[in-house]
């Protein structure tokens, strides 16, 4: 339930003349359902790294709920990030040698952070998520299986905002359809934002608004059903 | 945490095998040069400690001690026979008794020497009586011979073309208390038998006119070089006589246990002189660790620069695999672990590999030390102490600290790393 104001945001990187990412404004309300698009280089990551207090913003104000985590030290960015945002990447990164359950609770407990309901919640989450056998190995699973740990792990701490980078990228469209109807499941039923970025059409369909970005602009941002300009 | 290494161990048990065989390995040569060192130092310490001063010949004093005390076979020069009574009547002499070397039995020397010199170097006998008959001998500790079993000394030894003196035969009537020095490895008989194998002293016809013998003793030189030992034998059934007056053999040397230190150091200075010369076998010793402490320096520095090329390969390995790991890494950070985490990560599992194989080169080391040890002890009877001091404990923690840096060096480098780079990569 959180809700993103992003301002006067410009970052740029060493060696590059044009920065990467410009954006004056954008406003994301609180539980809405957004998707991100553009095509490679278009500054979809750096926009998800700066949101998510991965990169610092150099310039501009990036507030959650009013707060400026552009402004946060390191390790506190860190700790609001362990705090409030659910990671979903298209290369899941689970820790093989590990089960379900313990890559689902692995940052948890790294970050001291994983009490008995924590544990509990965990293996909710993996009922939720369809998975039965939460001591299962994850080496032993199929893609699909390991995007649905993956989801199992961002919900864990009961994320305001689910961010979630090409989900269904790495997947065939059967696993890919199910991954999208979790994340817009789960973040219904908790009530988080839901930011996506994505090529998949049909998940990309499914959510409230979709942004569009080239060359580190906005170049377009409409609400679902909204004819192209 | 612990359960993450843990699993990340399993999952790369290959590499760090190698990485903990390396460091133990390392650690294992380092460990036992210096306790190999060490059992040697403290193992003819102790062994030289029985025999308080040693007068021989004038010529090598190493030579002396490595002869009379670790029994090592090297012809030596011979001393005046008249020196034996003269020191027996000294008062400053609480004992001494003369040795005589040369021949062997089944790779053990044979010496000769005296009941006194046993009864005041051991308490008691392990079995069987003292030597009392020309042709009795008592065994050390370590000569698998039986009681009553034959001995027929050989000139010299086998390995050095020796022959079998004819016609000479004793018969173990004893066997000594373990002392862990070569004497456990010695054949003792009374040093008149090994004068009349050599035909010195009394002739072997036994008639009591003593200064025949001493004729033959007047003539200096070395018992081996001895041209016609074999015309000779013992009278096998002769009492074993200890009353050393007028004129005796020469002696290669004789052990003398002084009644005091300052009697010592006085009895010392009296016989270094001309012909004679006297030594604190602990003395000598200390200078020949002298020149071997070199030696030990030149192997510690091998060792040292082999720990410290394991540690840079140990650095290069680490640092390039978690150049490998930059995703894994950041991804950790990216999902909420904290960058402290991170650090432990890291440092734990290089730290952990390390100080396992530090612990197993301890092992391995002391085992190594303990197994040159024995064959060195079988060999030459000498006892060598393998054991721990409180500087290896030192050295280990010294081990173990650089460890710790060595690992920071990779667990700084993870927690430094940029996530949102890493995950780019």
């Amino acid at each position: 339930m959180l809700s993103l104001q992003v301002e006067e945001l410009r970052i740029s990187f060493p060696g590059l003349a044009a920065p990467v990412l410009l954006i004056d404004r954008l406003y994301i309300d609180a539980g809405q359902r957004v998707a991100i698009t553009g095509g490679s280089g278009s500054g979809k990551s750096t926009l998800i790294n700066v949101v998510t207090g991965l990169e610092r913003a150099q310039a501009g104000r990036v507030l959650w709920n009013g707060q400026d985590i552009a402004r946060l030290a390191e390790t506190t960015r860190d700790r609001w990030r362990a705090e409030h945002v659910g990671l979903v990447m298209q290369d899941f990164h689970l820790f093989p040698g590990l089960s379900a359950v313990e890559n689902v609770l692995l940052p948890a407990r790294l970050a001291r952070a994983a009490g008995a309901d924590v544990v509990t919640h965990a293996h909710e989450l993996l009922q939720a998520v369809s998975l039965a056998r939460p001591d299962q190995r994850i080496d032993s699973m199929s893609r699909g299986e390991m995007q649905r740990v993956a989801i199992a792990r961002a919900l864990l701490r009961r994320p305001g905002v689910i961010i979630a980078d090409e989900p269904t990228a790495s997947l065939d469209a059967e696993a890919g359809e199910a991954v999208g109807n979790l994340l817009l499941h789960l973040a219904a039923q908790t009530g988080a934002t839901l930011i996506v970025v994505s090529h998949d059409q049909r998940l990309i369909n499914r959510l409230d608004r979709r942004i569009a970005l080239q060359g580190g602009r906005i170049v377009a941002d409409r609400a679902a059903g909204e004819v192209a300009a | 945490m612990t359960r993450f290494i843990l699993a990340d161990l399993r999952r790369l048990w290959a590499g760090a095998l190698v990485v903990v065989l390396l460091v133990a390995l390392a650690t294992a040569l380092g460990v036992t040069v210096t306790l190999q060192e060490r059992a040697l130092r403290l193992g003819s310490a102790r062994a030289a400690d029985k025999f308080d001063l040693v007068i021989g010949a004038a010529g090598s004093e190493t030579q002396l001690v490595l002869s009379s005390v670790f029994l090592q076979p090297a012809p030596l020069p011979l001393l005046a026979g008249e020196v034996l009574p003269k020191l027996l009547a000294d008062p400053r002499v609480a004992w001494a008794a003369p040795v005589g070397f040369g021949d062997s039995f089944s790779g053990y020397p044979v010496v000769g020497t005296t009941k006194a010199l046993i009864s005041s170097t051991v308490a008691g006998l392990a079995e069987g009586r003292m030597f009392d008959k020309e042709g009795e001998a008592l065994v050390g500790a370590a000569v698998k011979l039986p009681l009553g079993a034959e001995i027929k000394p050989m000139h010299g030894s086998s390995a050095t073309g020796g022959e079998t003196h004819a016609g000479v035969v004793y018969h173990v009537s004893g066997r000594l208390p373990p002392t862990g020095t070569p004497w456990d490895r010695a054949i003792l008989v009374p040093i008149q038998a090994v004068w009349h194998v050599h035909g010195l002293g009394e002739d072997e016809h036994h008639d009591e006119h003593e200064e025949h013998g001493g004729e033959r003793a007047a003539v200096p030189g070395d018992v081996e070089d001895h041209a016609d030992h074999d015309h000779h034998g013992i009278d096998a059934d002769a009492p074993v006589k200890e009353t050393f007056a007028g004129e005796l053999p020469g002696l290669p040397a004789i052990l003398v246990k002084p009644k005091t230190i300052a009697d010592a150091y006085k009895l010392r200075q009296a016989y270094r002189s001309g012909t004679t010369t006297a030594v604190f076998p602990g003395e000598v010793l200390t200078n020949l660790y002298a020149t071997l402490g070199d030696a030990r320096l030149v192997l510690s520095a091998v060792a040292a620069g082999s720990q410290g090329l394991v540690a840079a390969a140990l650095v290069l390995v680490t640092v390039t695999h978690i150049g490998q790991r930059r995703r894994q890494i950041g991804a950790l950070r990216a999902f909420g672990a904290p960058r402290w985490a991170v650090f432990m990560i890291v440092w734990l599992e290089l730290f952990l590999l390390v100080a396992l194989g530090v612990g197993l080169g301890y092992l391995i080391g002391f085992t190594a030390a303990h197994m040159i040890a024995s064959a060195f002890t079988v060999q030459s009877g000498i006892v060598l102490p393998v054991e721990f001091a409180r500087q290896d404990l030192l050295a280990a923690v010294v081990l173990l600290a650089s460890a710790a840096a060595l690992a920071a060096v990779p667990a700084v480098l993870a927690y430094r790393q940029s996530p949102a780079r890493a995950l780019r990569a």
